[in-house]
């Protein structure tokens, strides 16, 4: 124990000691920072360059390494936010079901793209991190980048590679994604709101899908069930390609 | 909102059933997906509080991602020995992949139409 604080003043260590050993102050750290990231997205007015779930990561990663807390210790607190993500996959079964209506009679254009974007995603992240000399571990993790965190991780286990490294590059592909789309989808002349809404999810998952909503619905709609589409894809056809292809 | 919840737990825990027992090749929540899918699709709607959770998850999916992207503080050295490469795979990856799905879905969009 540490008595080498003042006496009668609250021991700070004490305090510290207490608070970092019950999930609370992962939690508070987390949730509030999502709370700073969305307040500071709306007065931005939404602008992509000031995504939320950016500023969040960029805030905690901050604090936890200012008060020396050790990655391991803030994620067995912040587990339970984590543990969220599974239960938001499967209530991606709402927008895809609501979705496959209006799919019918685009369905073939719809695979075909999202096959196309699929393989465009792993096979040009891959070719580039191996050429500019990236490492085994890191070319590992560009393989499931493009398909929704929870899934991508559940990949990544089952391909043996770091599903940390994974979910940060599938994060980071989420955020470009949603801060680049517009410019990309207007320079390939894409007008079509389900077609714009379509390629952001395939390309960009959860976090592009949110930008595609707070843009336009249909938009939202077609992302959301591009990045449906593209994590039970993905997690079928990846795990059996690495294995063929013995990357 | 509470019944929806349950619902989707319900689905939630026997994706992972599944996947523990007959399928571990894909992970559980994307087959508690399809079978939520499957099970909406022969119920032909989607009930009020079901719709309400999917839409809160959907609204707020990014903040779900931070604990896990966190992570990247164990990586940093690492990542910082090849940043050049990361940012460059990166960036002209999502570029790619955005421009190819929404061309091959004009070509053949088009194509269809006439």
């Amino acid at each position: 124990m540490n008595t080498q604080t003042t006496p009668g003043f609250p021991n700070i260590y004490e305090i510290w000691v207490y608070l970092s050993g019950s999930p609370l102050l992962a939690l508070i750290l987390t949730l509030g920072a999502y709370q700073i990231g969305v307040i500071v997205y709306e007065r931005a007015n939404r602008h992509p360059l000031a995504n939320p779930v950016l500023i969040a990561i960029v805030l905690v990663a901050a604090t936890i390494t200012l008060i020396g807390m050790p990655y391991p210790k803030y994620f067995e607190g912040a587990q339970f936010v984590h543990f969220l993500l599974g239960t938001a996959t499967v209530s991606l079964a709402v927008p895809i079901y609501k979705g496959l209506s209006a799919m019918r009679g685009r369905i073939l254009p719809l695979l075909a793209a999202l096959l196309a974007g699929g393989l465009t995603s792993i096979a040009s992240a891959v070719g580039i991190a191996r050429l500019l000399g990236a490492d085994s571990a890191i070319v590992g993790g560009f393989v499931a980048k493009s398909v929704t965190a929870p899934i991508a991780m559940g990949i990544a286990e089952r391909i043996g590679v770091s599903p940390t490294l994974t979910a940060v590059f599938a994060v980071s592909t989420g955020i470009l994604g949603a801060v680049l789309a517009r410019f990309v989808l207007d320079a390939v002349r894409s007008r079509e709101w389900w077609q714009r809404g379509f390629a952001i999810g395939v390309a960009a998952h959860g976090l592009g899908t949110s930008r595609a909503f707070s843009v336009n619905a249909e938009a939202g709609a077609y992302s959301s069930l591009a990045m449906g589409l593209h994590g039970v894809l993905g997690a079928v056809l990846i795990p059996l390609g690495v294995r063929l292809l013995g990357f | 909102m509470i019944s929806g919840l349950v619902q989707i737990l319900v689905f939630q825990g026997l994706g992972e059933l599944i996947t523990h027992f007959l399928l571990p090749l894909i992970p559980g929540p994307v087959v508690g997906l399809v079978l939520l899918v499957g099970f909406l699709a022969l119920r032909k709607s989607v009930n009020a509080s079901l719709d309400e959770v999917a839409s809160t998850f959907s609204q707020h999916f990014g903040l779900l991602f931070v604990p896990a992207a966190v992570g990247v503080v164990m990586f940093w050295p690492h990542l910082k020995a090849h940043a050049l490469a990361i940012a460059v795979a990166l960036v002209v990856s999502v570029v790619f992949t955005i421009a190819v799905t929404a061309l091959v879905l004009k070509g053949l969009s088009r194509g269809s139409r006439q």
